[in-house]
């Protein structure tokens, strides 16, 4: 376990909500840099795209957007650190990511979009299964 | 002594694992065994010590040490049978009828009464003393009797004691007569099935654990029950050739009990000649007489009533064990008659199909493409929505995608042109969706494969087995138009071939050469015969107007021909000069082919044009792989739903997989208005969806939303447009006669019937994808 833990340090709190903003922006760029290295030690080029884990990546920031709070927010980048730290270190196994970040929590990420907006339930639980 | 006492217990441990099979019934059947066999034991040592404390030395002791041959020591001296020596057991309570059967009094003067064990029972005169035994609640073990076939009377197994008869009689063969005193459950009847069961397993190999037929096997049921708990047996075994029947039945005949069983089945039900009895005494063996394979298409029914093991399924063999299986009481829709079945899946997969008693349909009995079209529910199966690329290629995409691109195309082209074919195995809830889809497109070119253009549809009676198949056995004359009812419906065969045994009917048939199992007049092959029976100058017709109950059988396959108005109004003119529609008899009957026919019709999936596939753009076949689609325009769009890549695949630019019978509810109406539903065994493959559900997905997606979203909702649709499809197991018959029909002035062409059917074992994508299917036509198919 010790491994997981060298390099990373704590870094000292947020003295405004812009620092955290600019940390935040920093850890994502961070981690859009090591997505090539995920995707090859994963081996998810048949699965997902650069571009799709990219915007995985966007859209779990963004489920915090609404925090403004800069000790809140620099928590959940240590969180964020930590996860990035375990993943590209090889901590994971292929379907740890792959049930994490290529499949979302309804079904295959890339199939869920804007178009489903205003279709009947039905239609919704058809495209899932056929036992509804 | 000792030598004796060790060849004993060694016998005893060869002869006990017959029953060492575990299922439900089993254990609990070995509980009871050891409970017995505990008890014995405790017995025994209580009477050695009491008889060591009296005297250590006395002949008593030194000869309980010899183990008793027959479980019950008792029974050994033949005298302790007269002296019933239970005086003082309490009165059983009367007990209902086995299977809860009823009793027919066909005429209340003839009852009798007899005793069964002490109760009173009436039975109508001529009931065996078996019978009796059935009415008044004892299950009598037997082997070679079955109640279908004929008396042989030749296993024993049935043997019961009657007072004033000095040997046990063979129950199933002695007619009941009035006052018997009948006793089933007395030493002298429990002496004689030991005895018997010990014969009957001296040549029965202990092969028990890997037999297919362990854990529902006759035998091994009922040695537990009433078999001696040790052997005396110490020579070989006999030992007999297996025989080949061919791709379905595998025979190891060194377990066959001789109860001849298959022998009467083969000659009584289903007509052939092929098997029989070989041989006496010890070297009795049941075979083919020559090298022959049995050919027959209900040769599958031996292997359930053979009692043992000797006739089990082959494709079946070694799969699974039956208590691992799960049962699902279904529907088969291999043809029109809809058999009763029931689906045995293990997980995913179904393992095999057995009949299930419906006394109106199919009795106990199914054919064999009904019993072994399993295989072809693993193979060939479309598991996701594929769209045809430019490079002809089929490149699978996901429902969202599919849907789009079949609701564009299909919103681009005028309704006229859009064309709704439903599949020979579509069940009534989606043929209803298929339809007010197509209409809400504007479109009402809609029908089922099989049915033809411009079919009458308006008179139930016009399309409908109007007799019922159950009432065909009362037929004493029938006419076939048309109709090979050998490979188009097996079963309503098999009760016209019983009705040609025990009312000695007269059968006429008109159409190609072809095979039968009973005596018939080949009358002709053309509607030239037809037309000369309908003007009265054929010698059948006072066969037909002298008949008692006279039944005309016509073919589906003549709505395919151009000139069937004429056809069928001058069958209705035949019918109208024999008096064959009467207040009590309804003698004409259509046959159809297709499970899907008779609802698709009450629905009303008729063809608005004759031109309606040539003029196509956009052609939706739901299951449809038997509609030919030369004629269909090089640029029109077909999107092919369905479960298997059959056909009309090759043709596709859509494909949306769905649901086969096995896995999906769905309501079905037989050729005789009997209405049914299937139940789903097993889940749906891959990406699939049930037939309806895609409609309505579809019609959502096209901005024609269909108001259903439960199978529920879709069936008050149907009440609307025909509610007998609602009453489950029930049969709606027509309410009009077709002799209201107006007369139909056309004039036949001479063109010969053909046969609608070519090959018996493929008839539809499933059995098409069967290699077993695909094994019987290169082997029995006769050519």
């Amino acid at each position: 376990m010790a491994f997981t833990l060298r390099g990373l340090k704590v870094s000292p709190n947020s003295a405004s909500l812009e620092e955290a903003r600019s940390r935040v922006f920093d850890f994502f760029k961070t981690a859009c840099r090591s997505i090539p290295s995920i995707m090859e030690i994963y081996n998810l080029h048949d699965v997902v795209t650069v571009s799709q884990l990219r915007s995985t990546i966007a859209s779990e920031i963004r489920k915090n957007a609404h925090i403004d709070n800069p000790k809140v927010i620099d928590l959940l980048l240590f969180k964020g650190m930590e996860e990035l730290g375990n993943i590209t270190e090889h901590a994971k196994q292929r379907h740890h990511i792959l049930g994490q970040y290529v499949l979302g929590k309804q079904g295959l990420v890339q199939d869920s979009s804007t178009k489903d907006e205003g279709i009947s339930p039905f239609l919704k639980s058809f495209y899932e299964t056929n036992y509804f | 002594m000792n030598k004796v006492f060790n060849r004993r217990t060694l016998v005893v441990a060869i002869e006990v694992p017959i029953l060492l099979l575990n299922s439900d019934r089993r254990d609990r059947k070995r509980e009871m065994g050891l409970g017995i066999f505990t008890s014995m034991l405790l017995r025994r040592t209580i009477i050695q010590r009491s008889t060591k404390l009296l005297s250590p030395q006395s002949p008593i002791f030194n000869n309980s040490f010899v183990r008793p041959i027959v479980s019950t020591p008792e029974l050994k001296n033949p005298e302790a049978a007269q002296a019933d020596p239970v005086p003082d057991s309490p009165p059983l309570p009367p007990r209902s009828p086995v299977g809860g059967a009823r009793v027919h009094f066909p005429n209340p003067e003839d009852a009798i009464e007899v005793f069964v064990d002490g109760y009173p029972v009436k039975i109508p005169k001529g009931f065996t003393v078996l019978q009796a035994c059935e009415v008044a609640g004892v299950d009598i073990p037997r082997f070679c009797y079955h109640s279908r076939l004929s008396i042989a009377g030749n296993c024993r197994m049935c043997l019961v004691e009657v007072e004033k008869s000095p040997k046990p009689v063979a129950s199933c063969a002695m007619p009941a007569l009035p006052g018997m005193k009948i006793k089933t459950d007395t030493p002298m009847a429990k002496k004689a099935r030991e005895g018997v069961m010990e014969f009957l397993l001296m040549n029965h190999p202990l092969d028990c654990p890997i037999c297919d037929q362990g854990g529902e096997c006759d035998l091994q049921d009922q040695s537990m029950a009433f078999g001696s708990d040790r052997g005396r047996f110490t020579e070989m075994k006999r030992s007999v050739v297996d025989k080949n029947l061919g791709p379905l039945v595998k025979t190891v005949m060194t377990r066959c009990i001789q109860c001849t069983r298959c022998v009467r089945f083969a000659t009584e039900v289903a007509g052939v000649q092929d098997l029989g009895m070989l041989g006496r005494g010890s070297g009795e063996e049941i075979g083919t007489y020559v090298e022959k394979l049995m050919t027959s298409e209900l040769s599958g029914n031996v292997i359930d009533i053979c009692p043992v093991g000797a006739l089990t399924s082959k494709p079946f063999a070694f799969k699974a064990r039956n208590w691992e299986l799960k049962g699902t009481e279904s529907i088969d829709v291999m043809d029109a008659v809809g058999s009763n079945i029931r689906i045995d899946s293990r997980g995913p997969e179904v393992m095999r199909i057995l009949p299930r008693l419906n006394e109106d349909i199919n009795e106990e009995w199914i054919s064999d493409k009904t019993r072994f079209c399993y295989d072809g529910l693993k193979r060939q199966r479309l598991n996701d929505p594929m769209i045809r690329g430019n490079d002809g290629r089929f490149k699978a995409v996901s429902w969202r995608d599919a849907l789009a691109v079949v609701a564009e195309v299909m919103n681009q082209i005028n309704p006229e042109e859009i064309v709704g074919i439903a599949g020979q195995l579509s069940d009534a809830e989606s043929m209803m969706a298929l339809k007010d889809l197509l209409n809400r497109m504007g479109s009402n070119n809609v029908w089922c494969e099989g049915n033809g253009m411009q079919t009458q549809a308006d008179l139930r009676s016009g399309y409908l087995m109007n007799s019922s198949i159950s009432g065909l056995e009362k037929a004493d004359v029938f006419l076939l138009v048309g109709c090979q009812p050998r490979v188009e419906a097996a079963m309503v065969n098999a009760r016209i071939r019983k009705a040609v045994r025990s009312n000695l009917a007269k059968v006429g048939y008109i159409g190609p050469p072809t095979d039968f199992n009973y005596e018939h007049q080949h009358l002709g092959t053309g509607p030239q015969t037809l037309l000369q029976i309908a003007e009265g100058r054929h010698p059948f017709c006072s066969a037909i107007t002298n008949a008692k109950k006279p039944a005309i059988i016509v073919s589906a396959g003549l709505f395919e021909r151009e000139d069937k108005d004429a056809i069928f109004s001058t069958v209705e003119a035949i019918a109208k000069n024999g008096n064959v529609i009467r207040p009590d008899w309804n003698g004409l009957n259509v046959l159809l082919l297709n499970a899907a026919q008779a609802a698709a019709l009450d629905l009303g999936l008729i063809p608005e044009s004759n031109k309606a596939i040539e003029s196509a753009k956009f052609l939706y076949l739901m299951g449809a792989d038997d509609v030919n689609l030369d004629k269909l325009q090089g640029d029109a769009f077909v999107v092919y739903q369905g479960h298997h890549g059959d056909n009309s695949v090759y043709r596709a630019n859509v494909i949306l997989p769905a649901a086969a019978f096995s896995e999906k509810e769905g309501t079905y109406e037989n050729t005789e208005g009997f209405t049914q539903q299937t139940l789903p065994a097993v889940p749906t493959v891959g990406d699939a969806r049930d037939d309806w559900k895609i409609l309505r997905a579809l019609s959502e997606v096209a901005g024609v939303k269909l108001p259903y979203d439960s199978l529920m909702d879709i069936r008050s649709r149907i009440r609307i447009v025909a509610p007998n499809l609602l009453s489950i197991d029930e049969r709606e018959p027509a309410t009009f006669s077709a002799l209201i029909k107006p007369e139909f002035p056309h004039s036949m062409s001479s063109t010969p019937f053909k046969a609608a059917i070519e090959n018996f074992y493929m008839t539809n994508s499933i059995t098409r994808a069967s290699k077993i299917m695909a094994q019987c036509s290169a082997q029995l198919a006769k050519k």
